[in-house]
């Protein structure tokens, strides 16, 4: 086993100032009231942000999050208390709080606490952002800024940001756990205006992940980013709405990730399958689409926005095959759905911060490659709908689920011909799945700066696909 | 002293010495908040507890001037000396932002506001026991799983917070207050394996007397789930659409977005040149209102100290006003209305003017048409007043209720909404700080088969 060799691992965790001596007090505390597990999840997490607009860097900030979360489960049963005051005294009382929820008269000790390490490493990244200047990445925003300016006269307006974060994690729990981790996210985002005849759209290009400023040289340069985000915004001043009704669409390859992370991904999160609220919970190891489909879910990817080195229950997570040949086989678990499932926790128990109970979420989730060429899947469309890039999407329980697309293209004749922007796709997702007509050999991911919300938690996630065909869907326009 | 929060009397103490602090330091303007809260929160599913989160909190945030340029920071660390660093640090960081004429905190001003009066704290919100608590979510709950056309629930929620915030800044403002919050909400599925439907009812106050009650929260939410049941697909076209009052809700939240100081000056808004014209019809009249006793949306001043008020935003079909903060104030040479949060602005209680109609008169106006009752997605865009969103709706043919629809998307831009407005309900109810009543609109685009 490699251990991580990060030039991250500097112990900032210690700002909390708390041995193992007190944890496994805190974590006796927890138990006293008859709790089957209990669990501390420390963070200390520093955000640094940079904003630039009208020409000007308008502002920066700082800002420190220190605290930690206390979870004990009983049976089914959650109880879950977070502090920012570290004082014995409120951590007893948090402790205390979390333990009511139980009431066994079978007592648990905690098991003594052995450190362990992480197995991989998915940010080995040389220069981390928060250890660099505040001037080298105000250089990196003016890039993008200048970039999208200067790109064309009719662009009226830009704005550019960088956001970047290191977030130290600890998880200590009963069963004698503890292991860290110290995850970088970086993301510098570019919003241009174009403006003609009074009509205005707004462009959007962005890049980053668990990656350092390296980065921005090598894969994606700031000036790439903000002639991306004009290059949108003009092509919107020449798109139409489109036609609405139901037709074939083709989906883009990478952008379109966000379809396989709505229409599939979340109702294959296990407490949805557990509770029986998902459409997919009667059906493991049935074949819900086409045999040419894959779909898996990976935290261990390098450098990508969704990944981890362990979850926030401190478990190692792996590569996690969803849908296998069209048969559905895993869902994403955390420690509690696969306990009560007598499954294996696949490491994706995440939370937004110490003040959430974690929750099963998506990381990297994607539809892995096909056989088709993408212009032979183009060219088998007489007239239909080919989406490009997306505002989001939401999905509901039931399998009910839209996704917005911001930037698009008819095909007529088997030809990409005039651009589209604004409009909606509708689906269900059993249904669109078997429709699921073409894949392509072109799995790219979307933009790496896409965050999921569920339950209230935000969490940064990427998604990705090949060019795909979709028989026939309902597209939302004039 | 505010049960829960026994630590909360200093916030006003170390607010005011981390000012004087960062002016010593060298900063020429200093604001710094802070806001403590203490929260519950419990979910029932099937009879049972499912999780249970009690807990404390604070946190604090902090704007620096220095030369007109501005730094940003905050912190749930409250220990003296990581603030110091943080200030000395935020001082040190303005230095590289560029000068900005339009930054500075507002003109110091007197603060007129009686807080009490405005009837944000209730004792029997903080008092509540956590028994009582688990005790109404598992009784709203267990009435609505009562029903058999129910299969299945998302589980109840029941949640209460007691905030205090805390503000004070070197133009000599200073002053806190006390707000709560109570929540009961329920989500429930109905249907078989394949056409399940699902939906969601919640009521918010910050008073408990005003919650509703177990038994309205399962009567609604039953209503509102299996008037979904076996949905079908209309075919494309352009129709009357009747927005229910939770509808107009998020359409006016996308007008919020559009009146909102800091989109027009950073030019993100359709509305950006339209102050003082005609932008809907003339019996609409929509008010951002910070100031009526009690509601979700009443405040006694902005994240920067600058007290509410009842701003007029369109008025009888003019718009009238933008909603701003201090620095987009400046910027449109407009005044602040008092809507700073953070570097943006938030409405109070922005709302939509009553009408007459009564809401079933509005449904059996239709000759043909859809009630919208649930929309999914995101398709909104400011700088266009574009959107289009997926939706649930109730088919009406000859003022009836025929069937429900599902898998449709409505699409549209608010500008033309705005100017076709056929009737406006007279149901207005302040559920939510952005509401409105039935809203029955000309025509608009609906994508089926």
């Amino acid at each position: 086993m490699e251990k991580p060799t990060s030039a991250l691992l500097t112990g900032d965790i210690d700002h909390l100032d708390l041995d193992d001596q007190d944890y496994q007090k805190i974590l006796d505390i927890a138990l006293s009231q008859g709790g089957d597990f209990a669990e501390i999840f420390c963070e200390y997490r520093l955000y640094s942000f940079i904003n630039m607009e009208e020409d000007i860097i308008k502002e920066t900030a700082e800002s420190i999050s220190l605290g930690l979360g206390i979870r004990v489960i009983s049976g089914e049963i959650t109880g879950y208390a977070y502090a920012n005051d570290t004082s014995p005294i409120k951590l007893k009382k948090a402790a205390l709080t979390a333990a009511s929820i139980a009431s066994s008269q079978e007592k648990h000790k905690a098991a003594p606490i052995i450190p362990e390490q992480p197995v991989h490493n998915a940010y080995p990244i040389l220069q981390p952002a928060h250890k660099k200047s505040l001037e080298d990445k105000i250089d990196l925003v003016r890039r993008a800024y200048m970039a999208a300016q200067n790109y064309d006269p009719k662009i009226q307006k830009v704005k550019t940001s960088i956001l970047d974060m290191v977030q130290h994690v600890r998880v200590i729990n009963s069963e004698g756990l503890s292991i860290t981790d110290v995850r970088p996210l970086i993301k510098l985002t570019c919003f241009a205006i174009a403006e003609k005849h009074n009509q205005r759209e707004a462009g959007y290009h962005g890049g980053g992940g668990r990656v350092g400023l390296e980065y921005f040289q090598e894969d994606l340069t700031p000036e790439r980013i903000g002639e991306e985000a004009a290059k949108e915004s003009l092509h919107l001043l020449e798109a139409a709405l489109p036609p609405a009704g139901e037709m074939p669409v083709v989906l883009a390859p990478g952008h379109s990730g966000v379809l396989i992370h709505e229409a599939v991904g979340h109702l294959l999160e296990a407490d949805f399958n557990r509770k029986k609220t998902s459409v997919f919970w009667n059906k493991m190891g049935q074949q819900v689409a086409k045999s040419s489909l894959n779909i898996y879910d990976d935290p261990t990817i390098p450098y990508f926005r969704g990944s981890y080195n362990i979850d926030d229950e401190g478990t190692i997570p792996q590569k996690t095959p969803l849908i296998r040949e069209g048969r559905l086989v895993g869902l994403l678990q955390d420690r509690l759905s696969a306990k009560l499932m007598q499954a294996t926790a696949t490491g994706h128990g995440r939370r937004q911060d110490y003040t959430c109970i974690p929750i099963p979420r998506m990381s990297n989730t994607y539809i892995d490659k096909g056989e088709y060429d993408p212009e032979e899947i183009i060219k088998s469309v007489g007239k239909g709908f080919y989406a490009h890039k997306y505002q989001g999407g939401q999905v509901e329980d039931s399998g009910k689920f839209t996704f917005s697309v911001s930037s698009g293209f008819l095909i007529e004749g088997g030809k990409l011909t005039s651009p589209v922007k604004q409009a909606t796709l509708i689906g269900t997702n059993i249904d669109i799945l078997n429709k699921i007509e073409k894949i392509g050999h072109d799995l790219q991911f979307g933009l790496q700066t896409g965050t999921c919300g569920k339950e209230g938690q935000a969490a940064p996630v990427t998604d990705g696909c090949p060019t795909l065909k979709i028989t026939r869907m309902t597209v939302g326009g004039q | 002293m505010m049960p829960g929060t026994e630590t909360e009397p200093k916030h006003m103490d170390l607010a005011e010495s981390l000012v004087s602090y960062a002016r010593k330091e060298g900063a020429d303007e200093v604001e710094v908040a802070i806001v403590g809260s203490t929260e519950f929160n419990v979910d029932i599913r099937h009879g049972e507890i499912e999780n249970l989160i009690e807990a404390g909190s604070r946190s604090l945030g902090l704007r620096i001037i220095k030369g007109q340029r501005t730094a940003y920071a905050s912190s749930s660390d409250l220990s003296k000396d990581s603030l110091h660093r943080l200030i000395s640090r935020a001082v040190k960081r303005a230095d590289l932002s560029s000068p900005d004429s339009c930054a500075g905190l507002p003109a110091a001003q007197r603060f007129g506001h009686n807080i009490a009066a405005l009837n944000l704290f209730d004792p029997q919100v903080a008092e509540l026991s956590p028994e009582s608590k688990i005790e109404l979510a598992k009784k709203t709950e267990h009435i609505a799983l009562q029903d058999k056309r129910i299969v299945n629930s998302h589980g109840s929620t029941c949640e209460t917070r007691i905030i205090k915030t805390t503000l004070a800044n070197s133009n000599g403002f200073s002053q806190s207050y006390n707000e709560t919050y109570c929540g009961l909400s329920l989500g429930l599925q109905a249907g078989q394996t394949d056409e399940i439907v699902e939906d969601y009812w919640s009521s918010s106050k910050r008073h408990f007397d005003e919650l509703e009650t177990p038994e309205d929260i399962a009567a609604r939410c039953i209503a509102r789930t299996v008037r979904h049941l076996h949905p079908r697909k209309i075919p494309t076209q352009q129709v009357p659409v009747v927005f229910e009052s939770t509808m107009t809700s998020w359409l006016l939240g996308f007008l919020f977005a559009c009146v909102s100081g800091v989109s027009v000056y950073q030019k993100t808004s359709f509305l950006q040149d339209k102050l003082g014209e005609h932008i809907a019809d003339n019996r609409l009249t929509i008010y951002d209102d910070g100031l009526i006793p009690g509601l979700l949306g009443t405040t006694p001043f902005d994240s920067e100290g600058v007290p509410a008020q009842k701003t007029a935003v369109v008025d009888q079909g003019i718009l009238t006003n933008f909603l701003c903060n201090t620095y987009a104030a400046k910027k449109l040479k407009l005044r602040s209305t008092g809507n700073a949060e953070g570097t943006g602005v938030a409405p109070h209680n922005f709302y939509l003017e009553a009408g007459s109609t009564q809401p079933d008169q509005i449904i059996s106006s239709l000759d043909k048409g859809l009630i919208l009752i649930r929309t999914l997605g995101h398709g909104l865009n400011p700088v266009t007043g574009d959107f289009s969103r997926g939706a649930y709706g109730l088919w009406v043919e000859k003022g009836e209720i025929a069937y429900p629809v599902a898998e449709i998307t409505i699409s549209g831009n608010l500008g033309s909404v705005l100017r076709n407005i056929d009737m406006i309900g007279n149901d207005l109810e302040f559920r939510t700080p952005i509401c409105g009543p039935t809203l029955k609109i000309h025509d608009l685009m609906i994508a089926g088969t």
